[in-house]
C-alpha cells in the first residue's frame, strides 16, 4: 500500500516536470533556449517516472532493466540535445540575446 | 598491446557481457548461468581477435566501480539545476540571458570529453553545442550557469582518475557571441586561466 503511494507520488512528480518542460518549450524564444527545458523533461521527468516504476516493481528482475532503460534514455537524450544544438550552430541559426530582446545575427555575416 | 593486458581486457569484457546476460535473461538457474558465461567468454575472445580491441582503454575496473557513485553525484547536480531552471520557466518575466561560452577542458581523451559534454547537456541550463579538440562551446541559459561547468569537469576527472595539469582552462565568452556588443560582459569576470 505504502509502495503504491510512493510510486504514484514519484510518477506525479515526473508528470509535473514534463508539464514544466513543455511550458518552457513553449515560452522560450529560440531553438537553443528550447533545448534546456527539453533536457529537463528527459532527466528529471522521465527518471522520476522510472524510479516510480522501480519502486512499484520492488526487488525483482525489472529493477536492473529499469536502471538500464534510464541509462540509455539519459545517453540518447544528451546525444540528441547535442546534435540539435550543433546542427543549429553550424547552420548559423541566429540566437536570442537579452540585450535587444530580438533575434540577432548568427555569425555576423 | 601486451599479452597480459589483452587477457585482462577479455576478462573485463566477459564480466560486463555476463552482467547484461544475467539481467536480460532474468534468471539464476545454473543452466542459464553456464550458457551465459560460455557465450560471454566466446564473444569477448572473438571481439578481441577480430577488432583488436575490446573496450576503450579508458574503461578500467576502477572506472566501472566509480560509475555508480558518479551517477549519483551527477543526478544530484541535475536535480539542483532542474530546480533552478524550473524557477526560471515559471517566472512570468522569463529572466534568461542566453549566451554561448567557450570552455577549454583539460580532460585528455575522447571518452572523458564525451562523458563531460554529455553531463553538461544533461544538466538543465547548459547544452554543449560544439566539441572540437579540447574546446567546448556551451550554450548557457543564464550567465551563472557556466560556473557549474568546473565542478562537473572535476567530477568527470575524478571518474577517470585524471589529474589536472597546467592552467589552460576556464570559460570565456566567444567572439561569436561578443559580436552582439557584449564585450563589457566578459570584462566583469576575472580571468582564471593563464592564457589570453
Amino acid at each position: 500500500m505504502a509502495k503504491d503511494i510512493v510510486a504514484g507520488a514519484l510518477c506525479c512528480v515526473g508528470t509535473f516536470f514534463f508539464l514544466l518542460g513543455t511550458t518552457g518549450l513553449l515560452r522560450m524564444p529560440d531553438v537553443f533556449t528550447r533545448l534546456h527545458p527539453s533536457t529537463k523533461c528527459d532527466t528529471l521527468g522521465a527518471c522520476s517516472i522510472i524510479i516510480g516504476m522501480a519502486v512499484h516493481s520492488g526487488w525483482s528482475w525489472e529493477l536492473p532493466k529499469l536502471v538500464i532503460i534510464a541509462c540509455f534514455l539519459l545517453l540518447s537524450s544528451a546525444t540528441c540535445g547535442h546534435a540539435i544544438g550543433r546542427s543549429a550552430l553550424r547552420r548559423d541559426i541566429p540566437y536570442w540575446r537579452k540585450k535587444t530582446g530580438e533575434v540577432e545575427g548568427g555569425d555576423g555575416s | 598491446m601486451t599479452g597480459d593486458s589483452a587477457v585482462r581486457k577479455k576478462i573485463l569484457l566477459t564480466c560486463i557481457l555476463f552482467l547484461f546476460w544475467v539481467i536480460f535473461t532474468a534468471t539464476l538457474a545454473l543452466y542459464d548461468l553456464v550458457l551465459g558465461a560460455v557465450s560471454s567468454a566466446l564473444v569477448a575472445v572473438l571481439t578481441v581477435a577480430l577488432l583488436g580491441r575490446a573496450l576503450d582503454p579508458r574503461i578500467t575496473p576502477m572506472v566501472l566501480l566509480r560509475l555508480p557513485v558518479f551517477m549519483v553525484r551527477l543526478i544530484w547536480e541535475i536535480v539542483k539545476a532542474n530546480y533552478d531552471v524550473a524557477k526560471i520557466i515559471l517566472n512570468p518575466r522569463l529572466p534568461i540571458d542566453p549566451r554561448i561560452v567557450e570552455y577549454r577542458t583539460y580532460l585528455p581523451d575522447d571518452l572523458p570529453r564525451t562523458v563531460f559534454s554529455d553531463s553538461i547537456t544533461l544538466t538543465p541550463g547548459t547544452v554543449t553545442v560544439e566539441l572540437t579538440g579540447d574546446m567546448l562551446n556551451v550554450h548557457c541559459l543564464c550567465p551563472y550557469h557556466q560556473e557549474g561547468l568546473a565542478g562537473l569537469e572535476r567530477l568527470v576527472a575524478w571518474l577517470f582518475g585524471v589529474k589536472k595539469e597546467g592552467p589552460a582552462r576556464g570559460a570565456q565568452e566567444t567572439a561569436f557571441a561578443a559580436e552582439g556588443g557584449a564585450g563589457s560582459l566578459t570584462a566583469g569576470r576575472p580571468e582564471r586561466g593563464g592564457e589570453v
